[in-house]
This record gives structure tokens, sequence and C-alpha cells, in this order.
């Protein structure tokens, strides 16, 4: 029996003139991934910020586990996150700037070692970051996201600039996450890829929900990116 | 909150960056006590026979008192501190750990002020060292009183302390590094330097002129036309300096707290 982890409620986010996020409201499932989708400019990554407590709603809320994320005890051992490929110093190895996320959090640092072995970053360890490829970067970010070995997991274009066998790499790592039991809410614009991985679909376009169901129920014998073009482009018109 | 405080100290460490700024600190505050030797005590230079030479206790002063100069890396290191989290886009990390903001900030402005007490205090003992290295060449000099480098050490450990909170401070309203840091120092160098020197009477309750005030020792207002009866007294100079630290963590709280992070 799956119980809500993730929801958002009526959530709006205005910058200026800019609607961003309008009357959002959908709901994430435990132990499912829910792929996140929608055009670029759509909303996604600032529902997944207001979610994160890193942007202030305009409105509505956006809750896990029932609460805000500011309200969770010991966060990062219950959500890990991926924003962008960012996110560490350029100046410091994948293994400082590790360290320095555990000793915020208490974590032991034979973690460490566990999380870059998790995302094939062992050998690139003692590597300072500036000269990493970005398959690299992101793969070091999902590390930091794993480093409180996290129920739930929320990820932003974690696809974004990787070579096909990153892809394949990305594919088969929330695969085996989702395996695990973890929930997984991860945007993207990778279709194809998404069919494979997910199994709930959430739509957002212009900052309104589109669609939310199983991605059976959003498909209907269709491929993703058929039902993803039809649903955007008909509210669009 | 000592788990963030360690995270904050190790990020410090770790940076090759700020240990740069540390030996940048050090000789910036050195030529501030070995250049007014060489100039004082030059055959042929501006100094002599305008001023006194280091043979006259004045001349000691004026030297040793510029042992307490570093504080402006003090200031940078705070700035870095704030602003490369928003540069690195660290940020984000940083307050998804902890989504408290006012817990990070209050362990930002605790690392920074240890490490402007840091910088300050070896930028001092480095200047110090070089100051008695180069009097060795201009013997007879005037003596160095033990009174005169507590006087320096106690303004160098205070400006250290507040002044890494105020860079703290100010990264948090700029927020571009480049802009912080480049405005820090012409400030600092500049504009701060000419009013403590022309407007004594608004330059007395600035940053540097809290800082000359809290040195407390006089030069001879009539070899350097400076006289410490103008300044604040150290008392009411550490005060001043405490309410900037006090206003500059009010700004770096209520900006961060309030600001999205996109």
């Amino acid at each position: 029996m799956s119980s809500v982890k993730i929801e958002f409620k009526d959530l709006s986010k205005r910058y200026k003139d800019v609607l961003a996020v309008s009357n959002f409201s959908a709901q994430v499932q435990s132990g499912r991934v829910t792929g996140f989708l929608g055009p670029n400019g759509a909303g996604k990554s600032t529902a997944l910020r207001c979610l994160l407590g890193l942007v202030n709603p305009t409105g509505g809320s956006a809750e896990i586990n029932g609460g805000s994320y500011s309200q969770l005890q010991d966060p990062i051992h219950k959500v890990g996150a991926v924003l962008d490929s960012r996110g560490f110093h350029p100046g410091l190895t994948a293994k400082q700037n590790l360290k320095i996320m555990a000793s915020a959090s208490d974590i032991n640092f034979s973690r460490i070692d566990e999380v870059l072995e998790l995302v094939d970053l062992a050998s690139a360890a003692n590597k300072r970051t500036k000269g990493f490829s970005l398959g690299m970067k992101q793969r070091l970010s999902l590390a930091i996201a794993m480093l409180g070995d996290p129920e739930i997991l929320i990820l932003d274009e974690p696809a974004n600039g990787l070579d096909p066998l990153g892809i394949v790499w990305l594919r088969e790592f929330l695969q085996k996450l989702a395996g695990e039991g973890r929930t997984i809410l991860v945007s993207s614009h990778q279709l194809a890829e998404m069919q494979n991985t997910v199994s709930d679909v959430l739509i957002i376009n212009k900052g309104v929900l589109v669609a939310q169901g199983t991605i059976k129920e959003i498909c209907k014998g269709r491929s993703l990116e058929e039902a993803f073009l039809e649903l955007t482009l008909r509210k669009s018109a | 909150m000592s788990a963030l405080l360690k995270s904050e100290l190790r990020k410090l460490i770790y940076l090759r960056a700020n240990w740069l700024l540390l030996l940048w600190s050090g000789l910036f505050a050195a030529l501030g006590t070995v250049a007014p030797i060489l100039v004082l005590n030059s055959d042929n230079g501006p100094g002599r026979g305008v001023f006194s030479g280091t043979e006259t206790q004045e001349g000691i002063n004026a030297v040793f008192a510029n042992a307490a100069g570093g504080y402006l890396f003090a200031l940078i290191l705070g700035i870095l501190i704030m602003t490369n989290e928003y540069r690195h886009g660290t940020a984000v990390g940083t307050f998804l750990v902890t989504p408290k903001r006012s817990t990070v900030l209050v362990a930002k402005l605790i690392a920074a002020s240890l490490a402007g007490l840091v910088i300050q205090l070896f930028s001092f003992l480095f200047a110090i060292t070089s100051g008695f290295i180069a009097l060795t060449f201009f013997e007879p000099h005037a003596p160095v009183p033990a009174e005169l480098l507590f006087k320096v050490f106690r303004a160098s450990a205070i400006s250290g302390l507040v002044l890494g909170i105020v860079g703290v401070g100010l990264g948090a309203l700029v927020k571009n590094q480049i802009a912080a840091v480049t405005g820090a120092v012409i400030w600092t160098l500049i504009v701060e330097g000419l009013v403590v020197a022309f407007v004594e009477s608004i330059g007395k309750y600035l940053p540097a002129g809290a800082i000359t005030g809290l040195v407390d020792v006089d030069f001879g207002e009539n070899d350097f036309n400076f006289s410490i009866e103008n300044y604040l007294s150290p008392g009411p100079a550490t005060l001043v300096l405490l309410g900037y630290a006090a206003l500059f963590s009010l700004i770096a709280m209520r900006t961060t707290l309030r600001r999205d992070l996109d």
C-alpha cells in the first residue's frame, strides 16, 4: 500500500511579472519513480525548489512526509536532491566536497567511499572537480544526494549533458534505486528514457498541471513523447 | 551547530586560495612595518629630515602601529566565505543539509570571525618579525616597548574578529564576489583612508578610524600631523567595531533568510 510522500498543494510562485507556477497541485506516491515532465520554462525547477525550501512560494505549499522541507529532522537522511551540475567547489576534490557535506550532518566518512563507488567515481575521488566532465559532475551530484542514504530522491534534469553511455548508466542507476523501494521524483526532457524508467507521470506546462497518472493512464497506448506533445500542445492551443 | 561549524572550518582549510590570502595578509602587514623603516632611515628618501627616524620613539610607534594593517584580508575572507556559496552554487547543498538558514549563518559568522582572528594574528606576527629584522640594519634605534606590541596585538585580534563578520554581511548583501571584493578593497584602501585622514570627525567612527583608536599609539603630532587624541579611545573604539559586527550580522541574516535560491 503506497502513501503520499510528496504533495504540492495549490503551489504558486510569481517572479515580478512572471507567474512561474500557478495553483499547482499534485501527489507523488511512496516507492514509485515519478517523472516530472514539461517544456523548458514550464515551472518544473521552480516547483522542485519550492519543495526543497530554496524558493519561497507566493501561495500554497509543497510538502514532504506531510510537512515542509525545513520541518524535516535530519533532512539529508530523508531526502537527496540533484538540482544542477554545480553545487560543489571546483577547487576541491570530489572527496573533499563530500567530506564538507558529510561533516555538516555528522555522517561517517566511510560513507563517502561507498557513494563514490555507487556512482562509479571512486577512481576520481582525489581529483579536483574543475577538471570533471559534465557526466562526472552529474555523478558527483548524485553521490552527494545519496550521502545520507535517503528514502526520497528529487532529481532535476539529471540526464542533462550526459552522453549515451551516461544516460544508460543513469537509467540503470535509477532503476536500482527504485528497486530498493525509494521514492524518486525526476524531471527530465528525455522522454524516451523516462518511458523506460518511470512508473508515474506529472506533466506541467506554463506553471499549470496538465496531467497526472500512471504511465499507462497517461500514454493510453501511445509513446510518452506522443502523449506529452498532445497534452502540452492541446493545453497551449 | 558544532557539526556545521566543523564543516565551515573544513571549507576554509581545504581551499588553497584561503592559504594564499593568509600569506598575502602577512606580506601586506610586513610591508607596512618594513617600508616605513626604509623610508624613515633613508639618506635621500622622502622621510629623512621631515619625519623622525627609528632612533626616536615616535618613529618606532609609527612603524609598529602598522602591524595591525592586515585587517583588509580578514574582510576579504569573510566576503569569500559567503560569496563562494553563490558563485559555485554550493549554497543549495548547504541549505539542503541545514534548512534553517539562521543556523547556517551563525556557523558562517563564527567561522569568519575565527578565520579573521587567525589572519590578523598571523599578519601581526609576520609584520612584527619583519620589522625587527629590518631594524637590525638601522642600529641604533629606539626601544620597542612591550606595551606598544600589546596595543597593536589587541587591535589586530579585535579587528580580525570583527571584520570577518563584516565580510560575511557584505557578501550576503552583494552576492557577486568580484563586486564585493573590489568594493571592499576600494573602500578600505582609498575611500576610508581619505575620510579618516581628512575628515577625522567622521573618520574616527569608520572601521579604519576605530581600529586606529584601538591601536592607541601616538606618532607625534609635529612629525606626522597625527594625533591619537582625535580618535576614539580603545573602549569606545571596540564598541564601535562590535556595532559594525552586529549591524553586518543583521544584514547577513535578513538578506539570506529571505532570498530565493534560483
